[in-house]
């Protein structure tokens, strides 16, 4: 509890970071949303019809559009009002269901992004202190491509996990253990159990992987194998720490998600009440977003406490020459 | 005969029994009085009578059967054969009719089968009037000529059997429960039995309509009266077509035969299963007869007892207001297993309803189902069409009456949608769905609607679209008739179809004729249009503009017709002042221009503005307005749609 507590303060240390994934979350989203507005408005034209689109929801129009759209048109359906996004998405991960072309390039550039601002928040959770954006970006450059590089190790884990592992559970195992269940709720906890097991697996492959990037940048590591391993190592000397802390900032997860629940409106209409939902759904993704960084920060915390000096990291924050003149000196 | 024999004494019954159906036939009206499963008078021609003892081995998932038929010619042509279908032999490998057209779907008949998942039904011996034909039977595939197929059998006769004739067919075989296909089968101790017993085709004066078993459509066959006795173990509960005359334990087998009756039905289903939770509900109404309904369900369904009660009640209530009385007074309402396939499926006075572990209350799940499988009883089961030939006389109108009758009654009627797995509903409370384009199901049909003609043996549509043709462009033009015609009208032309042709099998255009005659209008054209084409319908206004000229402004309205098929509508243009000016135009040509010269500005033009036309498959572009809404409806769109985009990304970002 105490990393964890750790953890949420320094997040909260360091409120430019959570501003900061939130703006890279809406960048990367919003373009996508301003293609589907057009679709949307081209669809309506100066049809009547937008008018009960606009007041509420017109699920006639939306059958109607969803059945000549393409590309990004074709994930616009009833499934992203209100609470039935978040399971939709969750629904989605879970079962490991394909996603557009055009969605999947999306979450491929978010990843990307991620993967750049990693090493700069991590290293500013690990300083614990002020990085300013110069050691920000520093570390986020020095730690991209080594983090590239275990992104690769990553793809390949994660391919194996939502390809080879999923289908073998829910393509083969599944079906195999409910041939003769002729009752509904049994199968529900079968595939419930199996949720369980799949679950377990990504929570593993997650932890182990953010452990590993935690080592590279508080221990200057290079090698992405190399911080794999000691990853492993460390969760298996500190099994009981890092799993409760997990089940810890899972149950942040849970919440947010709960309390988002009780919280969005639903189609709702097109003035204030859409700026509304809006602000709402913004807040939730910052929770979500507070969430992410809490697992990082929290696990950091850990991570730190667990070592002879608490607060250490190896690599030295980098220092600006006070000015241009400086290297005349040397010279 | 011994009681150690009870193979000897149930054959003595069933000789008993067939020699009472006989003398009960052969009377011109029935002398005793009305008992359990009896009609008085006879309501049908009472032409194909069975008389079936059957046994099933749960352990080894096979039916011995026997049947005594009693078949009479009420055509005006002789018989040279008799032809009988043997449906489970549709399920006997992976090359008959049945499963070549599920493949052409894209279907594989399920998850993939062991051996001992297939079907099949063996004859072992056939008697016409006394005389073994076995020897003479042959597979015949009259629809396709596939030699794999063995679903039809046909018995060549020794003599014709000429108009008037009767005949007794002695038949005994052996079945093998496939795990379920097409709504019949066994899963774990859940077995359901349909199409099961070697039955008679059809015989019209042009021959026998005995089509094999198609993977897109159902069943044809004559009325009479069904006498059956089911043995299964001991404590096994028997749901089946008719009411349960007498129940005679085997204490020694551990088995027990169920024997169930029933007058004037022309198929005999049913289901066995220890897990069943059996309750009884009445149906009364001041001028309909009372019907008693008994409910088979699934123990995890035991809290949904009433919402199927509540639905069958709907519809013996509505359909019967509209339509006509159900007769029989009593019908058997089954939930099915979980994985069994066999839910919504209609059969004689029983049939297959379908719902969930969870069913949430404000969604019509299992009421929808209910409705329409109860509703199969008028449109099906009272009026038997050929369901091989003419689906949409059966489901079309049943569609459009269940839409029409749930709407009566739900009002909360939420749309759905079910994640992990299918498993977990979630209601949107903000998406009621519309008896007209959800109960109709537009979105089906505009996906499909020019994949076949009606007009086209149903059997003959291509396999995954066969059935937006059958049930959704049916209930959209009935929905339309009445929109169009008024309820009043439609419900006459409905209630008088109902009435002549209950018990028997009418044709499309026995219906056509029958609407053109209550209406006293020609629809010819109309049927021409929605049976015989494969159309679509598509108006639209391609153009509006309203501008000052002078003292005046000019308006312009063109209305377009951008598909085929045509239909006279309404024009409507709306005036800032208020007023409204409505053009009613044939719908013929592709466009038409109507100008204004008025003291006020048009805001607005719509074709069809009642939305008369519910075939019409694109309704956005069926108006214009000069104030759009179009950018803050997008607008909202796409702020919905951004929080779910990011919450996409932010599951998958838990990975990186």
């Amino acid at each position: 509890m105490s990393a964890l507590t750790d953890g949420i303060r320094r997040v909260a240390r360091a409120p430019a970071i959570l501003v900061g994934v939130w703006a890279l979350t809406l960048l990367v989203s919003l373009p996508m949303a301003v293609v589907l507005r057009g679709m949307l408005a081209a669809h309506l034209g100066d049809s009547l019809a937008a008018d009960t689109a606009a007041a509420g929801t017109n699920y006639d129009w939306m059958q109607e559009f969803g059945e000549q759209a393409t590309g990004l048109g074709v994930t616009f359906g009833p499934h992203i009002i209100g609470f039935a996004a978040v399971l939709d998405n969750l629904s989605a991960f879970m079962d490991a269901t394909s996603r557009p072309a055009v969605i999947a390039g999306v979450a491929a550039v978010y990843a990307i992004g991620w993967l750049f601002l990693a090493g700069g928040i991590l290293d500013r959770y690990a300083r614990n202190r002020a990085t300013r954006a110069y050691g920000f970006f520093a570390a986020s450059g020095v730690f991209f491509f080594r983090f590239l590089r275990l992104a690769a190790v990553q793809a390949v884990v994660y391919a194996f996990l939502f390809g080879a592992l999923h289908r073998w559970l829910f393509d083969r195992l599944y079906p195999r253990m409910i041939h003769e269940v002729a009752v509904e709720r049994t199968a529900f906890f079968i595939r419930l159990a199996l949720y369980l097991v799949f679950g377990l697996a990504v929570a593993a492959s997650v932890t182990i992987f953010d452990y590993a990037k935690v080592r590279a940048v508080v221990e200057d590591r290079r090698s992405m194998l190399g911080a794999i391993r000691a990853a492993v190592g460390f969760i298996q000397r500190n099994v009981a720490a890092t799993a409760g802390l997990f089940l810890a900032n899972f149950t942040l997860f849970v919440l947010v998600i709960a309390v988002y629940g009780l919280v969005v409106p639903g189609g709702g209409g097109a003035g204030l009440s859409m700026w509304i939902a809006l602000a709402l759904g913004q807040l939730y993704v910052v929770g979500r977003l507070w969430v992410k960084l809490v697992f990082w920060a929290s696990e950091t915390a850990l991570f730190q406490q667990r070592l002879a000096h608490a607060g250490y990291v190896a690599r030295p924050q980098p220092m600006w020459p006070d000015s241009p003149a400086a290297d005349a000196i040397h010279e | 005969m011994t009681p150690d024999h009870p193979g000897d004494r149930s054959e003595l019954r069933r000789h008993l029994r067939t020699a009472a159906l006989l003398l009960t036939c052969a009377s011109p009206a029935f002398a005793q009085p009305a008992g359990p499963g009896e009609l008085r008078p006879p309501q049908s021609p009472r032409n194909a009578n069975y008389t079936i003892a059957a046994e099933l081995d749960v352990a080894t998932r096979t039916i011995t059967g026997s049947e005594v038929i009693h078949w009479r010619n009420i055509t005006s042509a002789a018989a040279n054969d008799l032809q009988f279908h043997l449906y489970w032999n549709a399920w006997k490998n992976a090359r008959s009719t049945f499963m070549r057209e599920n493949a052409l779907g894209g279907g594989r008949g399920g998850a993939p089968r062991t051996a001992g998942e297939w079907g099949r039904i063996d004859v072992s011996s056939i008697k016409v009037g006394g005389i073994d034909r076995t020897a003479s039977k042959r597979f015949i595939a009259p629809d396709d000529d596939n030699p794999e197929d063995e679903t039809v059998l046909a018995v060549p006769l020794a003599a014709p059997a000429p108009p008037g004739a009767e005949l007794q067919i002695d038949v005994a075989w052996t079945a093998h429960v496939p795990r379920t296909f097409a709504r019949t089968g066994a899963i774990n101790s859940f077995f359901f039995i349909a199409q099961w017993f070697p039955k008679l085709g059809v015989l019209e004066d042009s021959g026998w309509n005995c089509h094999q078993f198609h993977a897109g459509t159902e069943f044809f066959s004559d009325y009479g009266v069904y006498d059956v006795s089911l043995t299964v173990p001991t404590g096994w509960i028997v749901g089946a077509t008719g009411v349960r005359r007498s129940l005679d334990a085997d204490e020694a087998r551990r088995t027990a035969t169920h024997r169930y009756y029933q007058e004037d039905v022309h198929d005999f289903a049913w289901t066995t299963s220890p897990d069943y939770v059996e309750r009884i509900d009445r149906f009364t109404h001041p001028t309909l007869p009372q019907v008693e309904m008994r409910l088979l369900l699934q123990p995890e369904h035991v809290d949904q007892a009433e919402r199927h009660f509540d639905a069958t009640r709907t519809t013996l209530k509505y359909y019967g207001e509209w339509y006509g009385p159900y007769p029989y007074g009593h019908i058997t309402i089954v939930d099915p297993a979980y994985q069994s396939g066999a839910g919504g499926m209609e059969y004689p006075t029983l049939f297959t309803a379908g719902t969930r572990w969870l069913a949430p209350a404000q969604v019509t799940t299992p009421e929808g189902v209910t409705v329409h499988e109860a509703g199969h009883q008028f449109w099906y089961g009272i009026v038997g069409n050929n369901e091989f030939e003419d689906a949409w006389m059966d489901e079309g109108l049943n569609t459009f009456s269940t839409a029409r009758a749930i709407a009566q009654v739900y009002r909360t009627n939420d749309l759905a949608l079910r994640f992990f797995g299918g498993f977990i509903p979630w209601v949107l409370t903000d998406v009621a769905l519309s008896r007209e384009t959800d109960g109709n199901r537009l979105a089906g049909y505009r996906r499909d609607a020019t994949s076949d003609a009606q007009s086209t043996p149903s059997f003959r549509y291509f396999p995954t679209s066969g059935g937006s043709i059958t049930y959704n462009k049916t209930a959209l033009w009935m929905n339309t008739m009445e929109r169009w015609l008024g309820w009043p009208t439609l419900q006459r032309i409905l209630s008088t179809h109902f009435e002549r042709w209950k018990f028997r099998h009418p044709k499309p255009q026995d219906f056509f004729d029958i609407a053109s005659e209550v209406s006293g209008r020609d629809l010819g054209w109309y049927f021409d249009e929605v049976y015989r084409g494969s159309g679509v319908f598509d108006y639209g206004v391609q153009q509006l503009t309203s501008a000052r000229d002078g003292d005046l402004y000019h308006t312009s309205v063109v209305v377009r017709r951008y598909g085929d098929a045509t239909f006279p509508i309404d024009v409507l243009i709306t005036f800032r002042n208020g007023d409204r000016v409505t053009e009613h135009w044939d719908g013929v040509d592709r466009w038409k221009l109507y100008v204004y010269d008025r003291a006020a500005q048009a805001v607005a033009a719509q074709v069809d503005p009642d939305r008369v036309l519910l075939l019409d498959v694109n309704y956005t572009n069926n108006s214009k307005t000069l104030e759009p809404q179009g950018g803050a409806a997008a607008a909202k769109g796409a702020t919905k749609w951004i929080v779910w985009l990011q919450d996409c990304l932010l599951s998958w970002a838990a990975l990186v």
